[in-house]
């Protein structure tokens, strides 16, 4: 049972790496498909739709973040892992966010910046503005990230 | 740092003059001819569509030659080149090939037609093979194919699509057929697929035969040669040969001209040019001797170019202020800070009329966060260190890219800033260092504080930059309603605004809670709350009675206040969306050490080298996207919310659009 505390914790932070990369796959891999599609029509937008592809990416990256702050908060990256059962749930809490928000968002900003490709494939001098769009929803996996580290630094100094 | 001033330009020239003031014009680059309107029955327009499209089709085609040289001898470009903007040419080479430009154009068609060559000898080798490859197997028979026998015996020259062996369909035929005189039967070859026979009978016999072996799959070959198969065969190699000869003639020609790839190149660009002429002269008003041109001309551009129009032939050039309800086009001017990001704000949208252009103030907002996103001395110094090499090296590129490398270089300088506040270098990569392969930990202390460990503090200052970064906006807002003389607006929309947000801020230092939770040291003094609880009531009733001012009904009205108010919810969701500033910021900071970690762990100093390398590439160019994007986001939705609207029209003055040369002027 002792052990069972940084197992909690350490399905947290795997928790927050794997759904957010899954959610960043397959949204990177969506937005992939369309702007291929674009580039095979017209070389010369590579560099725009290689943007708006890449948005949905950085879900992945946070939930990597959270993934590595957990683990070296909970000693499994050097240091003792020592955590009690309710610190070690309390950590898992503290991924939730990141993990779930980070798969949804990502897939959902990917239709974003799917739509936003096909709109600078047909209207380039609106880049701008087509990037605006994805951004908006990676405001809440912005959001999710915040809470998650605040979460999980603020833990550390909990006396339980 | 402003729209710059345009002035309406009327020109006013003979029409044996036309085209030396339209060249003058096109290479000035500062009028935008406007399309003109035509109320008087003296003056015409031109309609120049044709001549359009005929040099539309001489730039297409002087295009085509250009990427056939290209497709044949491929020039050899650095991996730079693109960073070194057009060649420039002189006015006096440029008149001096202008003269050329019919010749240049042979040479452009006769590339086209040895490209079409090239092309049909392919297809025909393509097709001269097949068919020897089809008639390989028939290569032992002496005779034509086309051989339909003697005066007393009928021959069938063809195949049957199955292999059979000489005695097996000598067997098969025999009995198929055992009340006819006799045959004689030649096998030529046997494939897998087929078998190729030559087969004779009595004439009598033919129709028999005939049936049987159809009923057998026997076909003829499809168009036999007269000449008997090998000497066929050894024609079409003759044919092969010949073709491939003229092909590689061809080629050799293309790449002859390959000198002439300048020429071409500059025939695209005079024909482009020549184009934009003709589309400008169709919206110009002429007389039988007269023409006018009208447009927009950026002020300060304009007294020297009246002067030189005006020295060049007898013309009046008049330029006025443009009237109140004019569509007048937009072009920005700032100084070096701040132009880079006049590109950002394009590509939002060009300020309206009685907008002011954000680009000043915006230029150190935008540094600054995106030096807060990245904030890395390491990296910033790597993105100051290319872009302004980049800019030292080619002095000739173009504007645009130049803007956009200054912009990359300020937010550079900017994120080196942010590292050393931060303490961060490539990460901890010092401290990674000198603990793996020296043993002896060495720790570079950040200037103000580390993110990682205070994440409170941060999130606390990114609060307030973005607090700032929305007054400002406001202010600006405040600003241009003043100026457009509205004053009460500017009270309502802005002061009560003003006034309510202050004083929540205030009122918020003043509880318990909020200190606390971001870690504030100091505590206001009371009576600070009670002041800002009354300012923040006053502001709350002003906008209540003041937001939905425009109706009469007074429920209503009370209403759409109500609703004005409750966009309060508003400023603080635009607020929290700062906390991107902490979030990316300790995202790069975190990736980074990772990389350290992970290229330590070994303690191999090769394999340290690699993951180094690798590792912080892909965070400089994901977090350099992050920044990016965020810092353009932060612009675009917190702060133009506040004050800007956009949309004005370009200004896009007639001018030298060439793909190749830039003229150069004296």
């Amino acid at each position: 049972m002792e052990q069972f505390g940084i197992g909690l914790a350490l399905l947290g932070a795997v928790l927050a790496a794997l759904l957010s990369g899954i959610g960043s796959a397959v949204g990177v891999g969506m937005g992939g498909e369309a702007a291929a599609g674009i580039v095979s029509e017209d070389p010369g937008k590579f560099g725009k739709v290689l943007i708006l592809q890449l948005l949905p990416g950085t879900q992945g990256i946070y939930g990597l973040l959270i993934a590595f702050l957990t683990l070296s908060q909970i000693g499994i990256l050097g240091g003792s892992a020592d955590i009690s059962v309710a610190k070690g749930f309390l950590y898992f809490c503290a991924c939730l966010p990141m993990g779930f928000v980070g798969l949804w968002s990502a897939k959902r900003q990917a239709r974003a910046s799917v739509a936003s490709i096909h709109l600078v494939a047909k209207k380039p001098e609106q880049f701008g503005k087509a990037m605006l769009f994805p951004i908006m929803v990676e405001t809440y996996a912005i959001l999710a990230l915040l809470i998650s580290i605040l979460a999980i630094t603020g833990i550390g100094g909990l006396n339980i | 740092m402003a729209v710059l001033p345009m002035q309406r330009i009327s020109i006013y020239a003979l029409k044996k003059d036309r085209k030396k003031v339209l060249e003058t014009l096109q290479r000035r680059g500062v009028v935008e001819i406007m399309n003109a309107k035509i109320d008087d029955a003296l003056f015409q327009k031109m309609d120049t569509a044709s001549a359009q499209e005929l040099f539309h089709k001489n730039k297409s085609v002087a295009q085509q030659a250009v990427g056939i040289l290209d497709e044949y001898a491929p020039r050899k470009k650095g991996v730079f080149s693109k960073l070194n903007g057009r060649e420039e040419i002189s006015l006096k080479k440029y008149e001096q090939e202008m003269q050329r430009a019919e010749e240049i154009m042979k040479t452009a068609y006769r590339l086209l037609s040895l490209e079409r060559e090239i092309t049909e000898q392919k297809s025909e080798i393509q097709r001269l093979q097949t068919q020897m490859e089809a008639l390989k197997p028939w290569n032992p028979l002496d005779i034509s194919m086309r051989f339909q026998g003697t005066a007393k015996t009928a021959a069938f020259v063809g195949a049957f699509p199955e292999p059979y062996e000489y005695d097996e369909l000598q067997d098969k035929l025999s009995k198929a057929l055992p009340d006819i005189t006799g045959f004689y039967l030649e096998v030529v070859a046997t494939q897998p697929e087929q078998t190729c026979v030559f087969l004779l009978c009595l004439k009598q016999d033919a129709h028999k035969m005939e049936d049987k072996i159809r009923a057998m799959g026997f076909v003829r070959p499809a168009a036999p040669a007269k000449r008997p198969p090998a000497q066929q065969a050894e024609w079409y190699q003759a044919q092969e040969l010949q073709a491939k000869q003229t092909l590689e003639k061809a080629r050799e020609e293309i790449l002859a001209e390959v000198e002439k790839r300048d020429e071409l190149c500059f025939a695209v660009d005079y024909y482009a040019m020549r184009e934009e002429k003709y589309r400008i002269i169709s919206r110009l008003a002429q007389s039988k001797h007269l023409f006018i041109a009208q447009g927009y001309i950026p002020q300060t551009a304009a007294p020297a170019l009246a002067k030189e129009l005006e020295g060049l032939c007898s013309s009046v050039v008049e330029c006025t202020a443009p009237k109140e309800d004019e569509d007048v086009p937009v072009a920005l001017h700032n100084n070096g800070f701040a132009a880079p990001v006049e590109s950002v704000v394009e590509s939002f949208s060009l300020p309206g009329k009685g907008e002011i252009d954000p680009s000043g103030i915006m230029a150190g907002f935008y540094y600054v966060l995106f030096g807060l996103m990245l904030s890395d001395a390491g990296y910033g110094f790597l993105m100051a260190l290319a872009c302004g090499i980049a800019l030292t090296v080619f002095k000739n590129m173009e504007i645009g890219l130049r803007k956009a490398l200054n912009m990359f270089f300020f937010c550079g300088l900017s994120t080196i800033f942010w590292g050393v506040m931060f303490g961060s270098y490539f990460g901890d990569v010092v401290t990674v260092v000198s603990t793996t392969f020296f043993h002896n930990p060495v720790n570079v202390p950040a200037l103000w504080f580390v993110p990682v460990n205070e994440p409170m503090r941060l999130l606390l200052y990114s609060f307030i930059i973005g607090i700032l970064h929305l007054f400002t906006g406001l202010g600006i807002q405040g600003y241009q309603l003043w100026k457009a003389k509205r004053y009460k607006d500017a009270v309502y929309d802005v002061g009560f605004w003003f006034l309510l947000l202050i004083s929540l801020v205030v009122f918020a230092l003043c509880s318990d809670m909020v200190p606390k939770i971001l870690q504030i040291p100091f505590v206001l003094p009371e009576p600070a709350g009670t002041i800002s609880g009354a300012g923040a009531i006053c502001g709350a009733v002003g906008i209540i009675l003041t937001s939905g001012r425009e109706s009469r009904n007074p429920f209503k009205r009370l209403m759409k206040g109500l609703y004005g108010l409750y966009n309060v919810t508003g400023y603080l969701s635009d607020v929290l969306s700062y906390s991107r500033l902490l979030a990316l910021g300790l995202a790069t900071g975190v990736i980074a050490s990772v990389v350290n970690q992970m290229a330590a762990m070994t303690g191999n100093i090769v394999v340290f080298v690699i993951i180094f390398l690798v590792g912080h590439t892909l965070n400089i160019a994901i977090n350099l996207l992050g920044a990016y994007v965020h810092a353009n986001r932060l612009q675009y939705v917190e702060f133009f919310g506040k004050f800007y609207e956009g949309g004005g029209r370009k200004f896009q003055p007639f001018s030298a659009k060439t793909q190749y040369f830039k003229i150069k002027e004296k």
